[in-house]
């Protein structure tokens, strides 16, 4: 449907239908015409509503004569540009409600019950290690939906993901992290005695000193470098190793592996839930929904495979799932059913 | 019934054409499809209130412009969210109880005044001579010797350009010129 040339059509007719020779079988013809589709109903009203409004400016014709055309200006010269029409002091009624409704979206209490729900689990672990673990080893968890910092013997941090555990052994030789579920990213301090490894099951990430995150899933893993390089190999040593510089993103799929090369920035994206956000670039749907579900009890599931590759961008708090839900329906032919624990997503068929 | 739908399109929904247009610019990049959004727009309403009239007009004259927009983000497959979390936001914002912008009689004229005065010096004398005074378009087409075809279509230009700047002026004043840039493209092709 061309819209400028039903618009075009539709005034067409009306300019003929003011015509002094306008006849009935032209009203005939031009009926037909509206009837054909609501596209062409809907163009004509318009234009005839301003050619009805137009007959106003007869009033303005007053007092000029006959034949002659009123220069421009006469009407309205003195406060075109300076007087405020109705619609800008409208348009900026609609920016400061659009900026209210923006700040009236936080939900600070979310965040405080995050940050002692944290607190009471550091303190718990801190106690359990105490109770169980010599001075050079430790092990660290973290509960659905909290992140963590930690500060290891040898002055290298580390900072674990949701639902994620290491065991740290440190030895005069080897500094050895064992990440036996979810995800974790090291700020490693160079020691040219020392190296820094960490294993994943059957593989192990070494450096020297450097930036990483290395992320498990049972065998899966995907390792990112934001700094200096590692070396990704099979803790049997068979085998070959590969370096991983900064920017690189590393993939262990199935026993596959599949390295790409980013900017270091667009990497460091990948690790933005140290500070609360997930950050996604044209990202599936199901991979977004992947992400949200390994902070949170409440999972969503996508059930219709149809909207599984729906491009995902922006950024979002991982803490809301909610406000990321909201506007999935707003935006996409999705709808959100909740059930028990979990979030069904499916395609909407029917709408407005 | 038809006429009624027809009178209470005009009173109901045409009156937020300007409303319409700005959301519609806020909101979508590409410019050029602007118009043609703004007609398929028209007809969805149309068309769903010859079933049953909305009793919330303005409200469901946004509801379904965001709709057909997302409608296009997703078959264009250029999604971003956060466009569509403007699109949320305003649709919020839609529902907030925002006063009728309906001109007042001299607002009204003003508006057509200024309307009239933006038309190019050939249509504006003839869709003067001819709506305004009223002169059969045969003998304006004499006076001015050129066709009478070419009178009629200097009508219809003109009632389309008064019509798009009394309706929703905000295409001329956010649109950069939109509508004259077609104009020129197309401005000399005949039907």
């Amino acid at each position: 449907m061309d819209s400028r040339r039903i618009e075009r059509t539709a005034a067409d007719w009306l300019a003929r239908r003011a015509s002094e020779d306008w006849c009935e079988a032209d009203e005939a013809r031009l009926e037909a015409w509206l009837a054909e589709s609501a596209a062409h109903r809907v163009a004509w009203l318009r234009l005839k509503a301003a050619w009805l409004k137009s007959d106003r400016l007869k009033a303005l014709g007053a007092g000029i004569p006959q034949g002659q055309i009123p220069e421009r200006g006469r009407w309205t010269s003195s406060t075109v540009a300076s007087a405020p029409t109705a619609g800008d002091s409208a348009a900026s009624g609609d920016e400061a409600a659009w900026r209210s409704n923006r700040h009236g979206k936080r939900q600070p209490w979310v965040r405080i019950a995050g940050m002692a729900a944290g607190l009471l689990l550091t303190i718990s672990a801190v106690w359990v290690l105490w109770q169980v673990r010599a001075v050079e080893s430790s092990r660290h968890y973290t509960e659905l939906g909290t992140v963590r910092d930690i500060s290891l013997t040898d002055g290298s941090q580390a900072t674990l993901g949701s639902a994620s555990g290491i065991e740290v052994s440190f030895s005069r030789h080897q500094r050895r992290i064992d990440l036996e579920q979810g995800e974790a990213y090291f700020d490693v301090v160079h020691d040219p005695d020392r190296v820094f490894e960490v294993r994943a099951g059957t593989r192990r990430i070494v450096a020297v000193g450097t930036r990483f995150s290395v992320r498990r899933n049972g065998g899966d893993l995907r390792v990112v470098v934001t700094e200096g390089s590692v070396r990704l190999e099979s803790v049997s040593g068979t085998g070959s190793a590969r370096l991983l510089t900064a920017g690189t993103v590393a993939r262990v799929d199935g026993g596959h592996m599949r390295v790409q090369e980013y900017p270091v920035e667009q990497a460091e994206e990948l690790l933005n839930w140290r500070d609360g956000f997930l950050v996604f670039r044209n990202t599936p749907l199901s991979e977004a929904v992947a992400e949200f579900n390994r902070y949170s009890s409440r999972k969503l599931v996508i059930i219709d495979p149809a909207i599984a590759d729906i491009p995902i961008g922006g950024n979002f708090r991982w803490n809301n799932a909610d406000a990321f839900v909201r506007l999935l329906e707003q935006g996409f032919d999705v709808r959100a059913r909740h059930h028990g624990h979990e979030v069904l997503l499916t395609s909407r068929v029917t709408r407005p | 019934m038809k006429d009624n739908l027809d009178d209470w399109f005009v009173r109901e929904i045409l009156v937020h054409e300007d409303a319409l247009t700005r959301f519609l610019f806020r909101t979508w990049r590409h410019r050029d499809d602007i118009q043609e959004l703004r007609q398929e727009i028209y007809v969805r309403v149309y068309q769903a209130a010859q079933t049953s009239r909305p009793t919330a007009p303005k409200s469901f004259l946004f509801t379904t412009a965001r709709n057909l927009m997302t409608d296009r983000v997703r078959r264009a497959r250029i999604v971003s969210i956060e466009a569509v979390g403007d699109i949320e936001s305003l649709n919020v914002l839609m529902e907030n109880d925002t006063p009728e912008r309906r001109l007042s009689s001299r607002q009204e004229l003003r508006r057509l005044a200024e309307a009239f005065d933006r038309l190019p010096d050939r249509c504006r004398e003839i869709f003067w001579l001819c709506r305004v005074e009223e002169r059969p378009q045969k003998e304006v087409a004499a006076q001015l010797g050129i066709s009478r075809k070419a009178v009629e279509k200097q009508v219809a230009k003109g009632i389309r350009r008064i019509a798009e700047y009394y309706f929703g002026n905000s295409l001329d004043t956010a649109g950069g010129g939109l509508h004259k840039q077609h104009e020129d493209e197309h401005g000399q092709q005949t039907d």
